[in-house]
């Protein structure tokens, strides 16, 4: 089975983000990053698949240079080869753009089964996947918990809102949007990284790369909601204001 | 907690490299070189780092004497160092609680021009870089649990085994550590390195050593209005929040774009058992002279590391069979000039040029790696180190000894009536509750000074602890194993109240009701930044500090 695998580098999670002076992203410039992490589940099972049906991983990244770090951790992990499509505008490009990108560098390829994570933990639109999926003409399935390969396709479990789930066959070629926690991720070895340094990176050029459909007007942190008001007035005229506060405004009492 | 030796990996190298802090990565560079210059068979070469991505451990203030870096790396500015600022400005000050007296001058070991003003993170990442580019095997989220050896010989050292859930047991991931045999094992463990510390007691290195005594840092990286204060300004305080019976002071480092490096010094060879280091950051901030800098500003990091300020005469033997020991973990750092990246760098490229010596003459014994101390001894290292052999131990003898014998060193190039001065271990000078206080014994649950805590300008331990970036996989044994944790409810609550819960400064130790009406001893271990301090400072030693799951640990971006 011939996988390509669709992985990201984000901001990791114990960063504290600052915004950008224009207020449209997050300030990346002293920033520490690392794989996505429902990508990293995504790779495992695509490795997990090639140990059972034999085969080859491919992993593909589109974004800036730095992001050669995460392909170079995949190949550490076990990935055969790595195409990098690298472009710095690629940083914080929609789902649209980054999918078009991908696509241009997977399509020639003819993979049989392509992997990508749920959604990304920094813009989180789950949109890459499914916008993949269509440009290389391929079925889909998202929110993926179980893989099996059966006779001329797969089986697949996906995750549906309150506790259910739905078993699906798909023919291959197919893409799959991984859920995290579907395996158990393994750790890098000492081998791996060794072995990692001869493996191919692919650099490639997006050629004329998709015009965003989105524009990031604003990002923000959450308003805190905290407020405090002070109730002028003698005890019993403050508490009967309060009074009317939590029934009218709260509607915490009736 | 090792599996049987059947399922291990062997992975053979010339030298080992086991830490990748200044002093590694100066090594591994310095061994690239050697083997330019001198051509032969290729030497291989493996660097061990534990953090996830090399620099993330890095801490210090830090000020960058460039000597070391000019003879590691001549081009360095063409190859983008990258440095912060150069320092322009020096100030030092005596702080009282309002009030801020400046030294007549700048003492000569705290000027610092032709210095820079550095982010040790960037500057280890940059380093990596390089050493990458030599084609060197840097393994970052690795931590070399043990040594191993040959009888007294160290032959390498075996990696954590990854994959052992909270109780011991193997999870369905396990993978076993690997053995890494060497032929010279270079340890740049840094400060209170965990092998190092190993070393040094089963092969008796400090024999005719004085104790390490050890230093706090706690820091705080800011963004600050742009043109407050001017890049490349360098200020030292002595005094407040510490008190005359406390070593220690205050720095503040100013870079480019209103960043600013701020933090306490303060060391660990206090006697009030109530004394938090953290809580004492706190009050320096609120000093008029660190508020005015900082106001309106933005904490942006927050992180916590041991120094050895011990000096000369603590350095122990730092050579021994297939083994050499450079920087902080042999304990080259200056205090008086308050620099040791110089000089774990530098003894870092003499531990490479010694390293490559013996395994080209194919003698890697003792005898022959001895020639690392003559060349430390026929460099700059003793040279600087010498003439200020006896400054902590003066401390340890309150602020004012302290300060007449440091600027009489000055003179005396660092000669005592009583030379090495005497001294004893750091954790030794904290006095029992009853001795300290006498009658008034306090509430060892609450601060004797406590700080007024606004999130804006001071910070509880949690908040700032999340600010560390400090990230553990959570289902793994406690690193930091606690020998005896009934002295803790018992003996240690009765005689210094607990002290761990207060010199941590990442809340690690918490007392919390045992359901019996007293208390016990809870390790939160995720919260660690791998400061050391509890290993250094317990009363009764009892605390093992052993690396975490590899990657674990804080995320020390910019600082």
């Amino acid at each position: 089975m011939k996988i390509a695998v669709c992985i990201k580098q984000v901001v990791t999670r114990e960063w504290q983000l600052r915004v950008n002076d224009s207020k449209t992203w997050i300030r990346d410039q002293d920033a520490s990053f690392e794989l996505n992490e429902p990508d990293a589940y995504a790779l495992e099972e695509a490795l997990r698949l090639k140990e059972k049906h034999s085969g080859e991983v491919v992993v593909c990244s589109a974004g800036p240079a730095r992001a050669s770090s995460v392909l170079r951790e995949a190949l550490a992990r076990g990935a055969d080869r790595a195409i990098h499509v690298e472009a710095d505008a690629l940083a914080s490009a929609d789902a649209f753009a980054v999918a078009d990108a991908l696509a241009a560098a997977l399509r020639d390829e003819k993979f049989d089964l392509v992997l990508t994570g749920l959604q990304s933990d920094d813009q989180g639109f789950g949109q890459v996947g499914v916008v993949l999926a269509e440009k290389l003409g391929m079925p889909h399935a998202t929110i993926i918990m179980e893989v099996k390969a059966e006779e001329g396709g797969l089986r697949v479990k996906r995750e549906l809102e309150g506790g259910w789930f739905q078993w699906m066959t798909l023919p291959l070629p197919a893409l799959l949007t991984i859920q995290s926690g579907i395996n158990q991720l393994r750790y890098a070895t000492l081998k791996g990284i060794m072995a990692a340094k001869k493996k191919e990176i692919r650099k490639v050029t997006p050629s004329a790369a998709a015009s965003p459909a989105q524009k990031m007007l604003a990002i923000h942190f959450p308003e805190k909601g905290k407020k405090t008001q002070m109730l002028p007035g003698s005890p019993a005229e403050a508490a009967k204001a309060l009074v009317q506060k939590l029934r009218e405004d709260a509607r915490v009492i009736q | 907690m090792n599996g049987p030796p059947a399922d291990r990996e062997t992975l053979e190298v010339d030298v080992l490299i086991v830490g990748g802090g200044p002093a590694g990565m100066s090594a591994a560079l310095r061994l690239a070189q050697l083997q330019k210059e001198k051509g032969g068979e290729q030497l291989s070469i493996a660097v061990l780092e534990k953090s996830r991505e090399p620099g993330a451990h890095m801490l210090s203030g830090a000020v960058l004497d460039p000597s070391a870096l000019k003879d590691l790396i001549p081009d360095f500015k063409e190859k983008g160092a990258p440095l912060a600022s150069e320092v322009h400005h020096d100030h030092i000050y005596f702080l009282t609680k309002n009030s801020k007296f400046p030294f007549p001058i700048t003492p000569p070991p705290l000027r610092n021009h032709g210095n820079y003003i550095i982010s040790v993170n960037r500057f280890v990442k940059w380093m990596a870089g390089l050493v990458e580019a030599e084609g060197i095997d840097l393994f970052s989220g690795f931590p070399a649990s043990e040594l191993l050896y040959d009888g007294a010989r160290v032959v390498g050292v075996r990696t954590r085994d990854q994959g052992i859930d909270k109780h011991g047991a193997k999870k369905s991931t396990f993978e076993p550590g690997v053995d890494i045999r060497a032929n010279v094992t270079i340890l740049c463990d840094g400060v209170r390195g965990n092998l190092t510390k190993a070393l040094v007691r089963r092969l008796a290195l400090d024999e005719g050593r004085l104790p390490q005594i050890y230093a706090l840092g706690i820091k705080e990286l800011w963004e600050v209005p742009k043109d407050r204060i001017a890049a490349g300004t360098v200020i030292h305080t002595m005094g407040y929040p510490l008190r005359m019976e406390e070593f220690g002071g205050c720095f503040l480092y100013a870079m480019p774009d209103g960043l600013v490096s701020v933090g306490l010094v303060s060391g660990l060879d206090y006697r009030d058992p109530m004394f938090d280091p953290h809580i004492a950051f706190q009050h320096a901030k609120q000093h008029p002279l660190m508020e005015s800098m900082l106001r309106g500003g933005q904490m942006v990091r927050y992180g916590a590391k041991a120094l050895p300020e011990g000096g000369w005469h603590t350095i122990p033997r730092v050579y021994a069979d297939g083994v050499l020991i450079a920087g902080d973990a042999g304990g080259f750092l200056n205090s008086m000039r308050l620099k040791g990246l110089h000089l774990a760098m530098r003894t870092g490229m003499l531990a490479a040029e010694t390293a490559f010596d013996a395994t080209r003459a194919n003698d890697t014994s003792s005898a022959q790696l001895r020639k690392y101390e003559d060349r430390i001894n026929n460099s700059d290292v003793r040279r600087e180190l010498y003439s200020v052999r006896n400054v902590h131990q003066s401390f340890s003898y309150g602020l004012l000894p302290g300060l007449m014998y440091s600027g009489l060193s000055l003179v005396t190039g660092g000669w005592w009536v009583r030379d090495p001065m005497p001294v004893k271990a750091g954790y030794e000078h904290m006095a029992k509750l009853a001795d300290y206080y006498g009658d008034n014994r306090p509430d060892v649950d609450v601060a004797v000074r406590p700080a007024k805590i606004d999130r804006k300008l001071t910070f509880d331990k949690l908040t700032n602890v999340h600010f560390s970036g400090t990230r553990h996989a959570e289902d793994q044994p406690s690193h930091l194993i606690v020998h005896d944790t009934d002295i803790c409810r018992t003996r240690c609550r009765e005689e210094y109240g607990n002290p761990c819960t207060r010199f941590c400064p990442a809340n690690v130790y918490e007392m919390v009701d045992a359901g019996d009406g007293t208390k016990k001893l809870q390790i939160n271990a995720s919260n660690c930044v791998h400061c050391k301090t509890c290993d250094i400072m317990d009363p009764y030693q009892v605390i093992d500090w052993v690396p975490p799951e590899g990657g674990g640990g804080p995320q020390y971006e910019g600082m």
